[in-house]
């Protein structure tokens, strides 16, 4: 049983609340990238058609990011090395970095979608609250993700070569781009293996058919299954020798 | 498993090897260190001082031989009961000092919030910082970050400190105010084992061991690690047994 996660998830937030620079990009850089991609489209029935899927992508990238980075910070600074010295078990820190992450994540994303339509003026059909709470099985992922590749590097140049690897073939395909039916069938095949393509899927439908969480179900048990299954790896990958 | 002395031994080390793939950092160590006095693994870097303590901490696992810690393997269940100082200062920068020894007193079991408080304060006040108890870590000089460091090994009154290099960057009236401290744990009871490579630091141990190439080539207190040898300085008492460890060899 997780004794200590709640007292790190407490540690990640106050270290992030001070660092008041990265508060100030957590808020600021969504809106200016979505200010962009907005600008770029001219034709609001266009925006409002790829609004689910820049949504998604948006929060998968982001929430991977930040979770990454920071995880790996911990590990080049030995905090995680004195850490992983302590009591604490394995499982204890992935739960502690994810629920201390996920606050942030969650605030990041919900400046994205307010954002998104309320300032960039995107129509969609579904309840606002469904569409929120869609993204937040995303952001719990996508935090997962961030700890589980981190294990992986050794330091902030090789957590950066992981977002092409990981996100990029995500973008090109899961329908954010061009939709899925026009790619050849082998890649369509591939994509279904990427969370992303749920996650776009699932907030199309709430978006712009006005489908219920209930009428997404397996979008989103996809989604729960790829955080479970990130979350064991995170915990199996963290291992408690030096580096690690 | 408990071995047979516990209550008198902190730390037993038995015929230990471990490796970095094909690097010997251990090669077949044994040591053996009594409780509640100051012990020092001496020797250049290299020497395989730091793979000890993480094998003493159960940061890293023993290829071959056994490590017990407190009658104990070492795991995260023996944790709470180790204070461990790492040769990095691996403390979290953007957070005061005094949030930084409140979380390393939570995460080893200081649950009860009023005895929290007073262990951290109590802590914080021994390595003289209270003043600057709500300075975040950046704003700290390099010695301060070794103090705070040091305060977050020890705020749950372990029974066994393990120090990785705790002197290095410490300036000499430091250095002395440092080994003030390791003298008032001992007195309390408290195991300490400093690994260091300045022969300043070995003088205040009162127990020694000469470490070269993964393995102990002496074993004493200074007094005797220079009796033994006939020499006036522990410097030249260790070039004395690596010399005769080369002589050995030839």
């Amino acid at each position: 049983m997780p004794r200590y996660a709640l007292t790190i998830a407490g540690r990640v937030i106050r270290q992030l609340l001070r660092d008041r620079r990265t508060i100030a990009l957590i808020i600021i850089v969504p809106m200016v990238v979505m200010t962009l991609i907005g600008l770029s489209f001219p034709e609001g029935m266009v925006l409002d058609r790829i609004a689910p899927a820049l949504l998604a992508t948006m929060v998968l990238f982001f929430s991977f990011l930040l979770t990454g980075i920071s995880f790996l910070r911990e590990r080049s600074q030995g905090t995680m090395e004195r850490l992983m010295a302590s009591p604490v078990s394995r499982l204890d820190v992935v739960l502690g970095y994810l629920f201390g992450f996920f606050l942030f994540a969650l605030a990041q994303t919900l400046i994205i979608l307010l954002f998104t339509i309320y300032v960039l003026d995107v129509n969609y059909y579904g309840d606002l609250w469904q569409i929120f709470v869609f993204q937040v099985i995303i952001i719990a992922g996508a935090v997962n993700l961030g700890i589980f590749t981190s294990t992986f590097a050794r330091n902030e140049f090789q957590m950066v070569q992981f977002i092409p690897l990981i996100l990029f073939p995500q973008v090109f395909l899961c329908g954010v781009i061009w939709p899925v039916e026009q790619m050849p069938e082998y890649l369509q095949w591939l994509g279904r293996f990427l969370p992303l393509k749920y996650g776009v899927d699932g907030l199309r439908d709430i978006m712009l058919s006005g489908m219920s969480l209930i009428d997404v179900w397996f979008e989103l048990l996809v989604l729960v299954g790829f955080t479970v299954v990130t979350s064991v790896l995170a915990t199996l990958t963290l291992r408690r020798g030096v580096g690690g | 498993m408990a071995t047979a002395d516990s209550n008198h031994v902190a730390v037993d080390i038995n015929e230990v090897t471990f490796r970095y793939g094909n690097i010997r950092a251990l090669d077949g160590l044994s040591l053996t260190v009594p409780s509640g006095i100051s012990f020092g693994l001496l020797g250049p870097n290299g020497a395989g001082k730091t793979t000890l303590i993480r094998l003493l901490v159960g940061l890293l696992k023993p290829k071959r031989g056994s490590v017990h810690v407190l009658g104990e393997v070492p795991s995260r269940h023996t944790a709470s009961r180790v204070g461990y100082m790492p040769q990095l200062h691996s403390l979290y920068t953007e957070l005061s000092i005094r949030q930084n020894v409140e979380f390393f007193a939570r995460i080893n079991g200081l649950t009860d919030r009023t005895e929290r408080a007073q262990r951290v304060e109590d802590t914080i006040r021994l390595v003289d910082l209270w003043s600057r108890r709500n300075d975040s870590v950046t704003k700290l000089s390099g010695g301060m970050r070794q103090r705070v460091s040091l305060a977050c090994a020890i705020v749950h009154n372990p029974p066994l400190l393990l120090l990785d290099e705790p002197t290095v960057g410490l300036d000499p009236e430091l250095r002395v105010t440092f080994w003030e401290h390791f003298a008032n744990l001992n007195e309390q009871g408290v195991t300490i084992i400093v690994s260091s490579h300045t022969m300043d630091d070995a003088a205040h141990c009162d127990c020694l061991a000469f470490m070269r190439n993964g393995r102990v080539i002496a074993e004493g207190s200074p007094d005797e690690l220079r009796g033994d040898t006939g020499q006036t300085t522990l410097e030249d008492a260790f070039l004395y047994y690596v010399r005769s460890e080369e002589g050995d060899r030839a």
